[in-house]
């Protein structure tokens, strides 16, 4: 398998990366632009070797870990693009450009190990399953970096000593805006995520699936999110509360998938 | 070419010293014509504005009398003596004036860092210097030179973004809370120059609309007419600030009028909607607990003047990549000036001619082989002749035409057209 057009594409991220951190050091628009082209071809390549992977593979390319890194990014420097060119904020690249770099470059890495055959899982649920969860990250880690910029720039508003971040991140009522959107978007790709994880693993097992630590966690994480959501709708929840929850919710994101690396415990058997 | 320029402003000479050498406007075609007679003076620009009186010459040749001699100038122009302004003068020359003069049309040289007022000051002073015929080829490149620098200065810096009055850092401050001000609406609560000002810088901004209240009920209904908004009851305010984002206070009430579980019943009739009160008052009008309360930003005139210090040292800041593209663009134009000078353009002309010339002789002589002296004489003399009659015109007219102020777009044109390396 060639991995040209991810190279090519993760060559335009790190020129992306670099622009936009010097964007935000030096506040100049000229090079913004820089790095918001850099990442719009970079997303191209990066969607062309989505699909030839596809054609070679004779299959949607998420089987493997690596696959989900690359879709992954892919997903994020596009949800970074139609954020961009809805709101118009410039800072927000400095959080989400390095985990684009840091997931395509684990992709273009490891990309040539060959993927666990494990003839039982494969169905069209695996794909459905990962898709769908991958798609909520994507718009859960929005969520949680709109927390971290409007705890930042709530910070400096009350602190009333406005310092170089007070120039630099966008207002806070389009930050929080940002947050419910992407929450109100992810919230049901994982919701359809972990019922279609449950169907697939039903149609493996039957009733009683194997026990596995990742089921409870993402679970978990799902309550939270949940919580999260209806505090909004009801309680009028916003800003600094929702905030936090929205980095709580991701830190219980990472420890799911922390926990056996990726793959549910079973996989490994 | 000899650039000099002798002025005073803000950083060297108190107010009563700059008020005695500023020039009226009706003043200043005389003063440029006068200016211009002066020995050895070629073109001459004066800029007089409340912060500072300039004089910009360029000279045929310096000596270094030309400093002195355009201080008296200035001096005696308002029957002063030279010696008592000296003191309060600077004088640059060459480069170091065009960077002055650069700088000051950038705004980097003015009072208030990034004002954009003093732009326009140029430009006049411009106008009417280039009306009164006093701006030969070369100053006209400078000026409109650092009319440009002025722009790049302006967009690729941050010099004149930030909010530098307290006015413009509530609305500064509003748009960083709420984003656009587009349908938020305003209280604005007693009355007060200073408040007044904000709710219209407000309203200009896009705020949707406005509420007034008083105690004198009248006084209400007057700003409400004069701010197209509405006049509401000074008793029950509180009722109507639930329906508004930006409260501006400014009574002269001795006790708060809004206290923190005041605030918080707001916060609550406004589902946590947030809220961003100014109080301009003093004595305060609004408790400083409330600014605990979350989605509740409360700013008080200390905390808006902190606002506006340290915008103007990040306007300071900013300043520091201006000076870079200063010294840059000075560099650029300094290049493209003596490409452009006149004389050398004459010189070059001259050579191009002669050259070709020579090259047609040679020929003429590999020709005919033998030539005698007296025919060789005839050609020389036949050609010499001729490139100076053809060359005359173009020369006296470059001569004359540069003294104008597009006459350096005609050099170009002489120097593209006979394709003269530079």
């Amino acid at each position: 398998m060639s991995h040209l057009w991810l190279v090519v594409a993760l060559a335009l991220y790190s020129l992306g990366l670099l622009h936009a951190v010097l964007t935000v050091v030096g506040r100049r628009e000229k090079v913004f632009r820089i790095a918001l082209s850099a990442i719009s071809l970079g997303a191209v390549f990066h969607l062309v070797s989505l699909i030839e992977d596809g054609l070679s593979l004779q299959h949607f390319p998420i089987t493997t870990l690596q696959e989900a890194a690359s879709l992954a990014a892919f997903l994020l420097a596009t949800a970074f693009l139609f954020v961009y060119w809805r709101y118009r904020f410039h800072s927000i690249s400095v959080f989400v450009f390095p985990l684009v770099f840091i997931l395509t470059m684990t992709s273009v890495l490891n990309g040539d190990t060959v993927p666990q055959e494990i003839p039982l899982l494969r169905t069209a649920w695996l794909y459905i399953h990962v898709s769908l969860i991958v798609l909520g990250y994507t718009a859960f880690f929005l969520t949680f970096i709109a927390g971290i910029m409007y705890l930042i720039q709530e910070r400096e508003l009350k602190s009333k000593k406005p310092r170089s971040f007070y120039h630099r991140m966008p207002p806070l009522e389009s930050i929080d805006d940002l947050a419910y959107r992407s929450l109100a978007i992810g919230f049901p790709f994982i919701t359809l995520g972990i019922m279609s994880g449950a169907v697939w693993a039903s149609s493996v097992w039957g009733p009683s699936w194997p026990l596995d630590p990742k089921i409870a966690l993402s679970f978990i994480t799902w309550l939270i999110y949940l919580f999260l959501l209806c505090a909004r709708w009801s309680a009028g929840w916003r800003g600094r509360k929702a905030a936090y929850f929205a980095i709580l919710g991701f830190a219980a994101i990472l420890v799911t998938w922390g926990t056996n690396t990726g793959l549910h415990s079973f996989v490994s058997r | 070419m000899n650039f000099c320029l002798v002025g005073l402003s803000h950083k060297t000479a108190p107010v009563e010293v700059r008020e005695q050498l500023a020039i009226a406007e009706e003043m200043l075609p005389d003063a440029l014509r006068q200016a211009t007679s002066l020995p050895d003076i070629a073109e001459t620009y004066i800029l007089s504005t409340c912060n500072r009186v300039e004089i910009l010459a360029l000279a045929e040749r310096d000596d270094g009398g030309i400093g002195p001699r355009l201080g008296e100038f200035l001096a005696e122009l308002k029957h002063r003596s030279y010696a008592e302004l000296q003191p309060y003068l600077y004088e640059y020359r060459q480069k170091d004036a065009i960077r002055h003069l650069f700088r000051v049309a950038s705004s980097l040289d003015s009072m208030i860092i990034g004002e954009t007022q003093i732009l326009g000051q140029v430009k006049a002073a411009y106008n009417v210097a280039r009306t009164a015929g006093t701006l030969g080829g070369i100053l006209d490149e400078v000026l409109c030179r650092s009319f440009s620098v002025a722009k790049r200065v302006r967009t690729e810096t941050a010099i004149a973004t930030s909010a530098v009055s307290v006015s413009y850092a509530a609305v500064e401050l509003a748009k960083k809370i709420f984003g656009s001000l587009d349908g938020k609406h305003i209280l604005l609560i007693g009355a007060g120059k200073m408040s007044e000002l904000a709710a219209k810088h407000l309203l200009h901004s896009g705020a949707a609309g406005i509420m007034v209240t008083n105690r004198t009920a009248s006084r209400a209904e007057e700003m409400a007419a004069s701010l197209q908004g509405r006049a509401i009851p000074f008793d029950r305010f509180l009722d109507y600030a639930a329906q508004c984002d930006i409260l501006i206070s400014s009574t002269a009430a001795q006790e708060f009028i809004i206290s923190k579980s005041q605030a918080q019943r707001l916060l609550a009739d406004r589902k946590n909607r947030p809220i961003f009160l100014v109080d301009i008052a003093v004595p305060r009008n609004i408790s400083p607990e409330v600014n605990k309360l979350d989605n509740l930003f409360l700013y008080d005139i200390d905390d808006l003047e902190g606002v506006v210090q340290s915008n103007l040292k990040e306007r300071t800041r900013e300043a520091q990549l201006g000076e870079q593209i200063t010294d840059a663009e000075v560099e650029k134009l300094m290049r493209r000036l003596k490409t452009l000078d006149v004389v050398p353009t004459i010189v070059d002309l001259q050579a191009h001619f002669e050259k070709i010339r020579q090259d047609e002789i040679t020929r003429l002589e590999s020709e005919f082989r033998k030539m005698s002296a007296s025919q060789r004489e005839a050609v020389e003399a036949m050609t010499k002749h001729m490139i100076n009659k053809m060359l005359h015109s173009p020369v006296t007219e470059l001569k004359t035409l540069a003294q104008h102020p597009d006459g350096l777009k005609l050099v170009e044109t002489v120097r593209r057209i006979f394709n003269l390396k530079s």
